[in-house]
């Protein structure tokens, strides 16, 4: 086996979330949140991989290659929405649209 | 026999259920006649079952037949079965024969009403009724036409049912009536549970003697003889129902319904014979009767009142007669109660026929006048509502009477109750005739009466009228007490009397009531008629019908009432609707509260689902 040991695609994955996490709590832009969202969803497919290499099997490949299609529409979706916003002249900030509070 | 029986009973089914098929197909007329014809063929069946009865020597004279079992439970089978003998045949030929001239009768009077059709098939069912009511071989079936009784009288005296009076009047006697069915149904009940059936003969024969049982047997038929003939204390629902039209009033009265009673008690005889107790109590509420409903229609206005009233005392008579054991004298009494009762209600309605459906005897001052023939008979009637020889009631009432001194002290005081009575009959009888029948016409009369073509009232009318008054006149010599007494042996097989009058008895009871009713008439014709006395005020005890109404008012429906507004006030209110408020009060302040979490910021909902995932993760990571 080569590369690193397992220990450092761990880590690595845990900070690429929490800093994904980090973003879609502190940030207010929307397309910045997407992006946030992005990162947790690479950090889960890195962790994926990894173990999927460590033990040898394909299960895991397979999952990631489904959440980058589950990404891939998600930003479709998010997207087609920030512009939809965009062009309504809604300002692009997600602690204004509070319409749905309790 | 058997087969002229059941003809008897179905006919009149037949009609009803013909009447209602048909609809509007048949004229308004033809309904009439088809209840009529087939009333009077239900008679005719009766007199071919009779015939052939009196043809039998004494012990094939009972006949029982079953059609089909109709209910079976267990070791228990009623089946649909008639039973024919000396006594129901008798009450076949009443009810068919008086119940045929009454809807004949009906064809004239209710001539122009609406829903003619509908009267005439609530005639017929009631007049099934009663007949199954008569002719059941067994207690059950005695029960359905009880209840089926109830209940056509129910639609009849509703019957013009868009007066609230009617309605009302209708609904008091299905409650009275009710009342007296379920004391009846708990009767059967104990008496399933003691003998095994319902059959007569099987129930008569092993029907506990004495004790609890057997009064309370006694007491629970008594219980629903009390309500359908109208005595004491259940009988307050009988004036209301003269609200329905007159016929039905007649009806009720002489044919198919208060008679009902009667009939029970003679027809139970042995069960209230091993409670000589109820059987008492029984001639004592008749004798009660007969004495406050004499008070009472002393002062009444409405000419059919005075006649209901006068219903209530006869039939008061009738259970005197039944609670001494006197049967015979009791269906005696029965039967030309029933002659001069339907003539009475008859005249009546043809006056009110005539008199623009006018009732108030203040009104209808001297209107005999106008109608002589009317008249006549009406005083027929009232003669023999008296008792006056040799019209019907002398015969029947006063044998009553004269059995009552054959029971001892107890017999005594119903002997005085009952003179009492014949002196209170004479009165009212004769205020009312005074009043109406003589002297000169009111104003009120003279301006409403309208002959019908030149004569009283249409024929059906007048001849179903002419034949009762001539029954009346003459039915009496059917039994002469001590002299000859057909139907006594007649009947003696199902109903052998246990008092027997000697003729010293006999002779007392008659000449006492005799002369007591015609010192009744003098006094009216005092009053009433010459004019030689001032009538005295009218007592409002007797005005208010001695306060029953008010009685029942306070008893039952106020403390309902009382009960029901105290339930609403501290159990309703703040148990049943405080709990309620409380629960949706509650979910609403959950609601509000949780509603706060939901505040719209992305950001706190991801805060929370980070936070939810680190405990989880403490959670699993250290119950590892």
């Amino acid at each position: 086996m080569h590369g690193p040991d397992i220990q450092w695609y761990v880590v690595l994955s845990g900070l690429l979330f929490a800093t994904g996490a980090l973003g879609v709590m502190i940030r207010r832009s929307p397309l910045i949140i997407l992006l946030s969202i992005e990162i947790m969803l690479n950090a889960a497919n890195l962790l994926l991989i990894a173990f999927s290499r460590l033990h040898g099997h394909e299960d895991g490949q397979v999952f990631a290659i489904s959440v980058m299609a589950v990404a891939a529409s998600e930003v479709v979706v998010g997207l087609g929405m920030i512009v939809a916003m965009g062009r309504r002249n809604v300002d692009l900030d997600v602690d204004k649209l509070r319409t749905l509070r309790g | 026999m058997s087969s002229a029986a059941w003809i008897c009973l179905v006919l009149p089914l037949a009609s009803a259920l013909a009447i209602t098929l048909a609809g509007t197909r048949i004229s308004r007329r033809t309904a009439g006649y088809i209840s009529t014809v087939t009333t009077m063929g239900s008679f005719a069946a009766a007199a071919v079952a009779f015939f052939e009865m009196a043809g039998r020597s004494g012990g094939s004279r009972v006949s029982v037949t079953t059609s089909w079992t109709w209910l079976q439970a267990g070791p228990y089978h009623f089946g649909l079965s008639l039973l024919v003998d000396q006594l129901s045949v008798l009450m076949m030929l009443i009810v068919a024969g008086v119940g045929g001239l009454i809807i004949a009768y009906s064809v004239g009077y209710m001539d122009g009403e609406d829903e003619e059709r509908r009267y005439f098939a609530y005639m017929s069912l009631f007049v099934f009724s009663m007949l199954l009511l008569v002719q059941g071989g067994n207690l059950l079936l005695l029960l359905a036409g009880w209840g089926m009784v109830g209940l056509s009288s129910y639609l009849l005296i509703g019957f013009h049912q868009d007066r609230p009076v009617a309605i009302a009047a209708a609904k008091k006697a299905f409650i009275m009536n009710a009342f007296g069915d379920a004391t009846m149904v708990l009767a059967l009940f104990l008496l399933v549970q003691k003998t095994g059936g319902l059959d007569y003969a099987s129930v008569f024969a092993a029907a506990p003697h004495g004790g609890a049982a057997a009064n309370l047997i006694a007491l629970g038929l008594l219980g629903g003889a009390v309500a359908k003939s109208a005595q004491i204390p259940l009988h307050t629902w009988l004036p209301d129902a003269m609200e329905g039209p007159t016929p039905v009033s007649a009806l009720i009265h002489a044919a198919t319904m208060v008679t009902a009673g009667v009939y029970l008690i003679v027809r139970c005889h042995p069960l209230f014979e091993n409670a000589y107790a109820v059987q008492d109590l029984a001639a004592g509420l008749g004798a009660a009767t007969i004495v406050m409903a004499g008070l009472i229609a002393l002062v009444q206005t409405d000419i059919k009142r005075v006649i209901a009233y006068s219903t209530m005392s006869q039939i008061g008579y009738m259970f005197v007669g039944a609670g001494l054991g006197a049967y015979p004298n009791a269906m005696f009494h029965l039967m030309t109660h029933a002659f001069f009762k339907a003539l009475l209600f008859m005249a009546a309605g043809l006056v009110i026929h005539a008199v623009a459906h006018e009732q108030d005897i203040r009104k209808l001052r001297g209107v005999g006048k106008l109608m002589p023939q009317t008249r006549i008979v009406f005083l027929v009637g009232s003669l023999a509502l008296v008792g006056i020889p040799p019209f019907a009631g002398f015969f029947s009432k006063d044998s009553i009477l004269s059995a009552a001194l054959d029971h001892g002290t107890y017999g005594y005081v119903l002997f005085a109750a009952g003179q009492l009575g014949a002196l209170l009959t004479g009165l009212y009888t004769f205020r009312l005739f005074f009043i109406v029948f003589t002297g000169e016409p009111s104003a009120f009369a003279r301006e409403h009466f309208h002959a019908h073509h030149g004569s009283e009232g249409p024929l059906s009318m007048r001849w179903t009228v002419g034949v009762l008054g001539l029954l009346s006149a003459i039915g009496g010599f059917l039994q002469f007490a001590t002299v000859w007494h057909p139907l006594t042996d007649w009947l003696e097989p199902v109903a052998r009397p246990i008092v027997d009058a000697t003729a010293g008895q006999e002779t007392v009871g008659s000449i006492l009531a005799v002369g007591l009713g015609l010192l009744g008439i003098g006094v009216a014709w005092a009053i009433y008629a010459a004019g030689k006395a001032k009538a005295p005020r009218a007592l409002p005890l007797f005005e208010k019908k001695f306060y029953w109404d008010e009685l029942y008012n306070a008893v039952w429906y106020r403390s309902g009432d009382l009960l029901a507004r105290g339930l609403d006030a501290l159990v309703e209110r703040p148990l049943i609707l405080g709990s309620l408020s409380a629960v949706t009060g509650g979910a609403g302040l959950g609601g509000r509260g949780l509603g706060r979490v939901q505040n719209g910021l992305v950001r706190s909902y991801v805060l929370a689902l980070a936070a939810g995932l680190a405990v989880l993760a403490v959670v699993f990571l250290s119950a590892r």
